[in-house]
């Protein structure tokens, strides 16, 4: 069994997703437990594979037997394992979350594990057309979850997911019909060196590059094309938001970089200098434009949201630059962004929950009422910030120095004053929920936290828990980005040179 | 909101009815012969399961949608669609319990000679069963419109 660790984590959850289907016939609350035993498993196979991976370098896994690379291959180095990680770490903890929070029925907790088995087939696959399969089932299960609001704002929030979402998919299918003419193949390391046999300057390549690179970063919401993103993370509920908002962008973002450095590769950055320009100048573009948007917004999760197009458009550029330490830096803060941002989407909930807040305006004075929630809400604004010893403060100073190091100089310019911008609108909201008075009455909680149908405005230890957790993690997350380091050195070489 | 509340929706016609009814038999084998065809020559349980579906539609326009509804249960529908993946996932795992990779087909061949080729159409049948339950699935849900949902929410 261990030799099938990276095809057993996405067919677990594929089989996991049968059951509440099923079971919904005879009762319509076994959700909850089959996604919360399957998601156990899949965390247990997630540390044998890391367990794998650390003590054997990279794992790959040919699915059917054929012979590579026609067949099916799934590979599993570092960056992919830390993205593993992340996607049975956080699923759990959603889970934890959405014991409580809801939505209780068990459609709910098919399509949860269906999008869990998404994300993890984008990030074991080492086939580009697989991906693009993976992509779909994520982004169908996410449209999904999306409309599993009740109000009918949750509706078209999802539909305008659903078009510009299909839109993006499209265009990376698109994408990989020029590449597969370009080269007769789809596997990814093949690819690597037919890309290069076919001449990194002809159309074909070039045009795969630009429609592969769009697609997904539709997927990641950079800025002209992350218009479905703020209506889906603040129209869903609490859960869904936390788990789309920390797993599914970055996920995505995980594959550009996997198609920069494993398919198109580094060599194919410096010998196109405006395919790197343009990424750069995307992501920087993205990094203002999200902080900018997200300063002038009042609702707490549409600013949130907007945070995460800023942050991943610094994610996206620290891949650009390429250098090792940049990309360290992007991967880093990958990882914390999703951590931060998901305990962020989780503490507004909770924050609404008791205190009926959703606005800056309404977040004042709130931090006396709900204190562990509007605690580590503020840890983890601050950590987003960059303030150290927190994790975003790691990820964006290895992004720095590599920046520096590369001589890009705009992108340096950039992230300065992301980062001033960034504290712009967390430290609005720490001042309100810590030195301000409160705006909203204690009763007033009570009507306005009528409006849950669905979990009521009670909030139990496991939704306190994550929360605090999440706040935790994103400091302690610091101490391992030697490990980080040192595993993606050891897996990564041809990658980082 | 129930048929009687709005009369002229579904019309009896005897014509309609008896075209579907010789029709239906053919269109369901068609399905079938699509998807039997996955493994060597175009075809497969994605398209072969659309017209498995369509089968159920067109019994709905001609009987209309509520009696449709009630005679096809519930639990068929859902056991299409799980069955579908648990034969996928089951073929997949069998051949990694025999000592091969997922889904190495030619694991079966001791036991079956032909294993290869009836390994591609039993998947390409789940797939049928899954595209087909989900195809029948929606098709209900949109007929039965807001007014249902708004009644699952009221639960």
């Amino acid at each position: 069994m261990i030799d099938h660790l990276p095809v057993l984590l996405v067919v677990v959850p594929v089989l996991g997703a049968t059951v509440p289907l099923v079971a919904s016939l005879y009762t319509d609350r076994a959700g909850w437990g089959v996604a919360a035993a399957t998601m156990l498993v899949h965390a247990v196979l997630a540390a044998l594979l890391a367990q794998q991976v650390r003590t054997g370098g990279v794992v790959s896994y040919a699915v059917g037997g054929f012979a590579l690379p026609y067949g099916i291959e799934l590979v599993v180095d570092g960056l992919s394992l830390a993205v593993v990680a992340l996607v049975s770490a956080i699923s759990l903890g959603v889970l934890a979350y959405a014991g409580q929070a809801g939505p209780h029925e068990n459609s709910f907790y098919s399509q949860f594990l269906l999008l869990v088995a998404g994300l993890t087939g984008m990030t074991v696959t080492g086939d580009v057309f697989n991906l693009y399969v993976f992509l779909e089932i994520t982004g169908l299960a996410a449209y999904g979850l999306v409309a599993s609001g009740r109000e009918a704002s949750a509706a078209v929030a999802a539909l305008k997911y659903l078009i510009i979402g299909t839109v993006g998919a499209s265009l990376y299918l698109l994408g990989v019909g020029y590449a597969l003419a370009a080269t007769g193949t789809l596997n990814m390391a093949d690819l690597s060196t037919k890309l290069a046999a076919a001449g990194y300057d002809s159309t074909l390549v070039l045009t795969a590059f630009g429609l592969m690179v769009g697609g997904l970063s539709v997927k990641v919401a950079l800025f002209p094309l992350h218009t479905w993103q703020p209506d889906a993370y603040a129209h869903s509920p609490d859960s869904v938001s936390a788990f789309i908002s920390a797993l599914v962008s970055t996920v995505s973002a995980y594959a550009l970089a996997r198609l920069l450095f494993s398919v198109f590769t580094v060599e194919f950055l410096t010998a196109v200098p405006a395919a790197r320009w343009a990424l750069v100048a995307v992501a920087s573009v993205s990094i203002v434009a999200g902080s900018a948007l997200a300063v002038s917004q009042s609702n707490v999760q549409r600013m949130l949201a907007y945070s995460s197009v800023s942050q991943l458009g610094l994610v996206i550029a620290g891949f650009a630059v390429a250098t090792p330490i940049a990309v360290l830096g992007a991967t880093v803060h990958l990882v914390g962004h999703a951590v931060m941002k998901g305990g962020l989407f989780a503490a507004s909930g909770i924050i609404e929950r008791e205190t009926g807040a959703t606005t800056v305006g309404g977040y004042a004075g709130m931090g006396s009422r709900t204190p562990l929630a509007a605690g580590s809400f503020a840890v983890l604004a601050l950590g987003m910030v960059g303030v150290p010893p927190a994790i975003g403060f790691v990820g964006k100073w290895y992004i720095l120095v590599g920046a520096i190091e590369a001589g890009l100089w705009p992108v340096v310019a950039v992230l300065l004053l992301s980062t001033l911008l960034t504290l712009a609108y967390f430290a609005r909201l720490g001042e309100r929920l810590y030195f301000a008075e409160a705006t909203i009455r204690d009763e007033g909680a009570v009507a306005d936290g009528g409006e849950h149908t669905d979990g009521g405005t009670t909030v139990s230890t496991g939704m306190l828990a994550v929360v605090v957790l999440a706040a935790v993690l994103a400091v302690a997350l610091t101490a391992a980005v030697p490990a980080l380091e040192q595993l993606l050195t050891d897996t990564l070489p041809p990658l980082l040179q | 909101m129930s048929a009687d509340e709005r009369p002229g929706l579904y019309v009896e016609s005897t014509i309609i009815m008896t075209t579907v009814r010789v029709v239906a038999p053919f269109v369901l084998t068609f399905a079938l012969f699509i998807m039997f065809h996955g493994a060597d020559s175009p075809g497969g349980g994605f398209q072969g399961g659309v017209i498995a579906g369509s089968v159920v539609m067109m019994l709905a326009f001609a009987f209309g949608i509520d009696s449709t509804r009630q005679w096809l249960d519930v639990r068929v529908v859902a056991a299409l669609a799980s069955g579908g993946v648990l034969v996928f996932v089951g073929i997949g795992l069998g051949t990694m319990a025999l000592g091969g990779q997922f889904l190495q087909y030619n694991e079966y061949l001791p036991y079956y000679s032909k294993a290869s080729k009836y390994g591609i159409e039993l998947v390409e049948l789940g797939i049928g069963g899954i595209v087909a339950s989900v195809a029948i699935g929606l098709f209900f849900l949109l007929a039965a419109g807001f007014g249902h949902a708004a009644r699952e929410a009221e639960r």
